[in-house]
């Protein structure tokens, strides 16, 4: 086909030229005219060169229609329309306004190449297969999981052994409601040893049918709604943010109501995002026993409940990665169960931060943990090992020392651990000066120093960037982008994204923020590439400080010969560090009885 | 229309006022003007004589009962 390119327009044929490439690949014939012809001269070259197609572009600009409009009425009186497209495309342009100029098709901002060659052609667009096509990823794959420096080699070993033969033998509610749950979910009626293990209010849902306050009990109908409501949507799953390649992108959801969360859920897997977390309300980690039914609430986190898990699961793309959080209160093996169950990829369990600054007490929660993590490696379900003490005041090296011993433990147990250590502005890192001048050095250290010690996957705790934040969405979207940015330039596993009302706290999160962020990390990784962040000497120094810390730590807790008594006793963080041992549950560990 | 909102609607945008204080009260005025009862401000930075605002009227809070799902019902 004979293509005549026109860039009617004083300077920009930058899209033409492109588009000359592509046609050219497709075996037409193409004359490309320089910019800032007089349309007369164009038309004449029109009647000489006798194209099939002509191809006027266009960037906005005062008098753009006139020029455009003055071009076909000249084609026009020249008898030149007959038999030829005549087609126009630029930024502004738009369908509607080339058919009121009277060309034959437009093509405005957003257009692949292929729409229009398809239309040159007089044939269907070609849906391309993506190259990015998404496939659900294994974060723990290609890691040996081996320990890189051997100064970590006894101490870990030696607190992974202490831990495993403490645990042996002993028993909580948690543990036994796991094992009760597990015999339910096989088709046994043992509700009413399920009830005898709960608290209230728990117990009195199960046995009086009292709602839990804020709580709503959802019907069946409206589930059923729900569900014919998300069937009749077109629902995309846009190309990973990452292209394949590392971070992938996890949202945390958690507004309280399952079909909020879905919702907010698939406009993010439309905005590119690769994985979600399932976020619970604080209060229902200190509660012994899980309620049952899709329930809604108006508060911060979504109830685990096996029924809301299995809607949200039904609602989650084939290739998104679903994380169900385990890691800090009474129910923390049920939870690593009902995840298993429906079949989440992920979870989360940390003893030490969960005891620490999660309300719960260490002893119980070093039980729950254990078999827990026993649990995971049972249904080869990876788990995450968030450090977010350090939010709290704890130093990145101690907090890096317990979620080391719990990968180790992990390790020991056959699992498959996920560091996870936070990208964040850290109150350590405020009081001791690390950052004051930029956002790299301290967070980079921490990469290095964890990548020196264990060939382990590393996802950058939740969520990133954290402390940085305001309620100003421009900054928080950037922050944040700068924050994932830097993630990939440290080729990390994983990153846990905020949106941009993160820091908003009057209210739930909305999906036109985290809209916001999806498009912001994008822009990052388009503007980054391959290209890596340089930090500063003071790097090496730090990495250097935070590695020598988590050594210290580890073989202080290992002197110590009582790893419960270290989280005690403050040695994996102390009260003024802001590590307070929890109370929840204290008290209620026991023997097993088998 | 409200109906197909899913979860809220953000106002952005630049007021005269000569303090915070009166920015936000601009602001949770031109949403009650507008008819939205579960107003806030997200965020607000002044200077000077004028402010940025960000405004957000809930249309649902999660929990809700959402007229894009049930349209009927809850008319």
């Amino acid at each position: 086909m004979r293509i005549l390119m026109v860039p009617l327009d004083p300077v920009h044929d930058v899209a033409l030229k492109m588009l000359r490439r592509e046609l050219l690949k497709n075996g037409h014939e193409v004359v490309l005219l320089p910019p800032d012809m007089k349309v007369e001269e164009v038309v004449e070259i029109c009647r000489l060169e006798k194209p099939s197609v002509i191809m006027v572009s266009r960037t906005v600009g005062y008098g753009a229609a006139e020029v455009l409009g003055r071009f076909i009425d000249l084609l026009d009186a020249a008898g030149l329309r007959k038999g030829c497209k005549v087609i126009v495309g630029g930024k502004a342009i738009t369908k509607e306004l080339a058919a009121e100029l009277g060309y034959d098709a437009g093509f405005g901002e957003g257009t692949e190449w292929e729409e229009v060659i398809a239309y040159v052609e007089g044939r269907p667009v070609k849906r391309r297969i993506c190259e990015n096509e998404r496939k659900k990823r294994d974060i723990t794959e290609g890691y040996s999981y081996r320990l890189l420096d051997e100064a970590f080699f006894k101490p870990l070993e030696d607190i992974a052994a202490q831990i495993i033969e403490w645990a042996s033998g002993k028993c909580s509610p948690g543990v036994e409601r796991a094992k009760v749950r597990e015999r339910m979910l096989s088709g046994t009626d043992a509700l009413k040893d399920y009830i005898d293990l709960c608290e209230e209010p728990v117990k009195s849902f199960y046995t009086r049918g009292e709602i839990p306050k804020k709580v709503r009990l959802v019907g069946t109908e409206e589930v059923s709604k729900f569900k014919r409501f998300i069937d009749g949507l077109t629902v995309p799953v846009g190309s990973s943010l990452a292209s394949m390649s590392k971070p992938l992108v996890f949202v945390q959801y958690g507004t309280g109501c399952p079909f909020m969360d879905g919702m907010h859920i698939k406009v993010c897997e439309a905005w590119g995002a690769d994985g979600f977390l399932h976020f619970d309300p604080s209060w229902g980690a200190r509660v012994e026993g899980l309620l049952e039914g899709v329930l809604s609430h108006e508060e911060d986190g979504t109830i685990v409940t096996l029924e809301n898990l299995k809607l949200i699961k039904s609602l989650l793309g084939e290739s998104t990665l679903w994380s169900v959080r385990a890691h800090r209160g009474l129910n923390t093996p049920e939870t690593v169960l009902l995840a298993a169950y429906v079949g989440a990829d992920l979870t989360k369990i940390n003893m030490v931060y969960g005891s620490l600054n999660g309300g719960t007490d260490p002893e119980r929660l070093l039980v729950d943990g254990v078999y827990a993590i026993r649990l995971a490696a049972r249904f080869n379900l990876p788990f995450d090992i968030p450090t977010n003490e350090e939010l709290g005041g704890v130093p990145a090296y101690k907090a890096f020392a317990g979620m080391l011993v719990v990968a180790y433990l992990g390790l020991k147990l056959g699992a498959r651990p996920i560091l996870k250590p936070l990208f964040c502005y850290s109150p350590d890192v405020m009081i001791s000066g690390y950052m004051e001048d930029n956002y790299v050095d301290y967070n980079v250290a921490k990469i290095w120093a964890l990548r020196e010690i264990i060939d382990a996957p590393i996802w950058a705790g939740e969520p990133i960037g954290f402390m940085t934040h305001t309620e100003e969405r421009v900054q928080s979207a950037l922050t944040t982008a700068l924050h994932a940015g830097l993630a990939k330039s440290l080729n990390l596993d994983a990153i846990t994204i905020a949106s941009t009302d993160e820091a908003y706290s009057r209210g739930a999160i909305t999906s036109s923020s985290r809209i916001d962020t999806l498009r912001a990390l994008k822009e990052a990784f388009r503007f980054l590439g391959e290209v890596k962040f340089e930090p500063t000497c003071r790097a090496k120094s730090f990495k250097e400080a935070i590695k020598e810390g988590i050594l210290k730590t580890l073989e202080e807790i290992a002197r110590r010969g009582d790893f419960l008594s270290s989280l005690y006793e403050g040695l994996l963080g102390t009260r003024e560090e802001g590590a307070n041992p929890g109370r929840v549950g204290r008290g209620s560990v026991s023997r097993c009885l088998v | 229309m409200v109906d197909r909102l899913m979860d809220a609607l953000d106002i952005e945008t630049t007021v005269f006022a000569k303090s915070e204080e009166e920015a936000k009260k601009i602001g949770i005025d031109l949403l009650g003007s507008l008819g939205f009862k579960d107003a806030d401000i997200v965020f607000v930075e002044h200077e000077g004589f004028v402010a940025r605002v960000r405004l957000r009227a809930y249309i649902y809070r999660p929990g809700d009962k959402y007229s894009w799902l049930l349209k009927d019902e809850v008319e």
